[in-house]
């Protein structure tokens, strides 16, 4: 077992056991007649506080607040920590009442954010690394420029060489399409093969009507068309591993808000 | 007719006139060699003229920094110079002032001080570090100079050297760092002479090699053998006798880094001169006093790397020992170099009478934890080899399968240094392993070769190669020599933001930047901290779990 495995149990049981004793004094305190949702309820603003001090960590790299690491699998343990407390809290899945439904939607969107964000970064890097491919994601722009530059260069000549220009109107008919901008971002980043079929199924369609040839440029151009793939690719789940956090942390920012004003309202009104 | 030498295309020192030769065969030094022992392609008055310089020294002019890794070695002509031996001089005073470590507060106070421009720099220190004149281009002049000489020959330990001594050659021919500092004690001619004169004036003549390697012999190699485990026991006598019958062999070239660099931008592999092919008869221990060797084995059409050795590691006694128990045994793997090694041969006869009958039980071999490895496990390190990233002594190691590509490294190598990363998350990659354009912190520092000003050093306290601000002039010579591209020079702004330009020709001022591991902030590498995926270490190449698992 590796370190970071050995790190999450630790946190995993540490967790559950701080579950089923919030679970069991809820249980007792209900039984008693008691008002369990006041500790619960402040142990979960705490816990949600010290979450959302993982982002303020980020910006602190230059000091020695710990490593990073150590921080992410407290965040990701003690977000689902928050969850089972919030159901602790609440008693049940859906609270009564509009303020507390609108603060359960976006403290449910915040924790299905951080979920799937977890999930796809989990994801992603492996299939990044079976492309064979490494590129930073603010080159990509001029990679995909200097393929098209490529791209164009070669219609041209294959016109200038050849005096056909079958292979160039298919470019201005399609492929100028697909070299423009990063396309199938949706496809590559749920795993389809839109792209790949797609670059198949635009060769068969003009490689009947080639000269031999002809046939070499095209099959130059396949070549940067799959490469563009990768890029492509790379683009889109780069992409969602990068702006997936522009969700759940402005969601972050709002639950912690609702629960400000809930505080207030709950100590003006219940006590 | 035959081409001329490649490295006389440049001379070392383009002033060198056929008067001066004239003078330097005049000197004793040089009168007493054979000049028809060199060949006609190299004679001794082509290398005094393409392959030495005549310095000037002023008083108190520091000569050689100890730590500097150099390239040439000293004769002195005229004047005096002095060796610093106890206790050494202080880092400040040899142009190397260490840097305050920044304090918690300190370190949180860049979150409001950095600048949105990058490299700002206090100018005012720039003058502070002794420095003479390091904008005259002057390479002849030295540009440290000790401003109290009568203070420090009261407070340390010195020899003199007067004319005819020569210093350095060890330092120059054997790639390790300078063993002490020295200075002009008053005005001084010293003649340097780059490695490759030095070489072949030690190949062609006899006595100037005798001297060289009877001073190596004396000063180095006793101790080394000292600290090898194999001749840890021997009484000082065997030890002498040890000493006195080894051999000096080097493989490869020494500045490896600048074919190696070329034939990477190729997209080619390195030359790999062997020193000891498999089925060749053992006929000595060799040990690697400098640089690295890879020991690999047939295999197929190719060779597989078993292992590779580095400085104070030894090859050749399994197969010496068989022959010893078991009958006659031919070497069963074969030993190659990458780069430049430095190879010590003791003959099998002395290992016999000295080593072999301190042993009591029987050794375990050397090599068999490693044939037991799948090809598949091995290809990293084979991978690495072939990069010669097992120079690397903190090279920063990316696991992709665990990168999110968020940059959390690159913004906290920033936010380190005033708004610049001294890194780029970019580099060499194999299966799920990059190894990113930071600087390696390399075993052999080839980038501290030639350093006009000696700013770039070995960190004493941290062993991290690191160059110092105030003394960097902005040359280029570490960039250039780095075989990873792993140093980039900088145009560098005043602290309000302005760029900083040469009042003279108006070119931007540059400063040579590298990783220097967070070495002024508390915590090490911010890299390592912010990475909240453990997908980055910083890694020696020559741990076992470089590439496995993930230490935390």
């Amino acid at each position: 077992m590796n370190a970071v495995t050995t790190r999450y149990i630790i946190l995993w049981v540490f967790s559950a056991a701080f579950i089923a004793a919030f679970a069991t004094y809820s249980s007792i305190s209900n039984i008693n007649l008691g008002q369990p949702e006041f500790i619960t309820g402040y142990v979960l603003f705490g816990l949600m506080l010290g979450l959302a001090t993982f982002n303020a960590r980020k910006k602190l790299s230059m000091v020695p607040f710990g490593r990073s690491a150590y921080w992410l699998a407290v965040h990701v343990v003690g977000g689902i920590a928050a969850l089972g407390l919030f159901f602790i809290h609440t008693g049940n899945v859906w609270p009564t009442g509009a303020y507390e439904q609108a603060l359960a939607i976006v403290f449910y969107l915040v924790t299905i954010s951080g979920i799937f964000g977890y999930i796809i970064q989990k994801i992603y890097p492996k299939r990044l690394v079976q492309t064979e491919l490494e590129i930073i994601y603010e080159r990509i722009p001029a990679e995909l420029s200097e393929l098209r530059e490529k791209s164009e260069s070669i219609t041209i000549a294959c016109t200038e060489n050849t005096g056909s220009d079958t292979l160039a109107r298919h470019y201005m008919e399609s492929l100028r399409w697909y070299f423009q901008r990063p396309r199938f971002f949706l496809s590559h980043a749920l795993g389809g093969a839109a792209a790949e079929h797609w670059i198949n199924q635009s060769y068969q369609t003009v490689s009947r009507y080639l000269s031999e040839a002809e046939r070499e440029y095209l099959n130059n151009l396949n070549d940067l068309a799959k490469y563009k793939s990768k890029i492509d690719f790379h683009f889109a789940c780069q992409s969602m591993m990068k702006y997936w956090l522009l969700a759940h942390v402005p969601l972050a920012a709002a639950v912690l808000a609702l629960i400000f004003w809930h505080v207030i309202v709950v100590n003006v009104y219940a006590l | 007719m035959m081409a001329r030498p490649q490295r006389w295309e440049a001379p070392f020192g383009p002033e060198m006139t056929e008067t001066e030769v004239e003078k330097l065969l005049n000197l004793p030094e040089f009168r007493a060699i054979d000049s028809e022992s060199f060949p006609k392609h190299t004679p001794l008055s082509g290398i005094l003229e393409n392959d030495t310089r005549i310095m000037k020294y002023k008083s108190g002019d520091i000569v050689v920094r100890e730590g500097d890794y150099g390239n040439s070695a000293f004769l002195v002509i005229s004047g005096k110079v002095r060796v610093v031996i106890n206790p050494s001089l202080p880092r400040s005073m040899i142009g190397r002032e260490s840097t305050k470590k920044r304090n918690f507060i300190e370190a949180l106070s860049q979150l409001w001080t950095n600048s949105s421009e990058p490299e700002l720099r206090d100018t005012s220190r720039y003058g502070s570090q002794a420095l003479r004149d390091p904008d005259s281009g002057d390479l002849t002049s030295s540009h440290v100079f000790i401003q109290d000489i009568p203070a420090v020959l009261n407070s340390h330990q010195t020899a003199e050297l007067e004319s005819g001594a020569l210093f350095g050659e060890l330092a120059a021919l054997g790639r390790v760092p300078r063993t002490a500092s020295i200075f002009a004690e008053n005005d001084a001619e010293l003649l340097e002479i780059r490695w490759q004169g030095l070489r072949e004036i030690r190949k062609y003549d006899t006595e100037w090699r005798r001297k060289i390697d009877e001073r190596y012999r004396e000063n180095a190699l006793k101790v080394h053998l000292k600290e090898t485990p194999l001749f840890s026991d021997l009484e000082p006598e065997e030890l002498e006798e040890v000493a006195n019958s080894t051999l000096f062999e080097t493989f490869g070239s020494f500045d490896w880094n600048v074919s190696y660099k070329r034939m990477r931008e190729q997209g080619k592999s390195a030359e790999e001169p062997i020193i000891a092919k498999q089925g060749n008869y053992p006929d000595g221990l060799l040990m690697v006093r400098a640089g690295f060797a890879r020991v690999s084995i047939k295999m197929g059409t190719g060779q597989r790397t078993l292992t590779y050795l580095g400085a104070g590691d030894y090859f050749g006694f399994d197969e010496l020992w068989a022959n010893k128990t078991t009958g006659e045994q031919s070497l069963q793997t074969s030993l190659s170099a990458l780069g430049y090694v430095d190879i010590l041969r003791v003959p099998a006869p002395i290992i016999e009478k000295y080593v072999f009958p301190k042993i009591k039980d029987n050794p375990k071999p050397l090599l068999t934890p490693s044939l037991s490895k799948s090809m598949e496990a091995d290809a990293p390190m084979e991978w690495a080899l072939d990069q010669r990233f097992i120079n690397g002594t903190m090279a920063m190691l990316i696991d992709l399968e665990r990168c999110v590509r968020c940059d959390d490294c690159v913004r906290a190598c920033a936010s380190t240094h005033g708004g610049n990363p001294r890194f780029i998350r970019h580099g060499r990659t194999f299966d799920n392993w990059m190894v990113t354009n930071a600087c390696m912190h390399c075993e052999d520092p080839v980038c501290m070769i030639g350093c006009p000003t000696g700013a770039i050093h070995r960190s004493l306290d941290s062993g991290a190669v690191v160059i110092n601000d105030d003394t960097c002039i902005g040359c280029g010579t570490c960039a250039n020599s780095c075989p990873y591209n792993n140093i980039r020079l900088v145009e560098i702004r005043d602290l309000k933001g302005q760029p900083l330009r040469d009042p003279g020709t108006q070119k931007p001022i540059s400063k040579a930047t590298k990783c220097d591991l967070c070495s002024n902030n508390p915590g090490g590498p911010a890299c390592v901290r912010a990475c909240p995926h453990d997908a980055l270490r910083r890694v020696n190449f020559q741990g076992e779990e470089t590439f496995t698992g993930v230490k935390v």
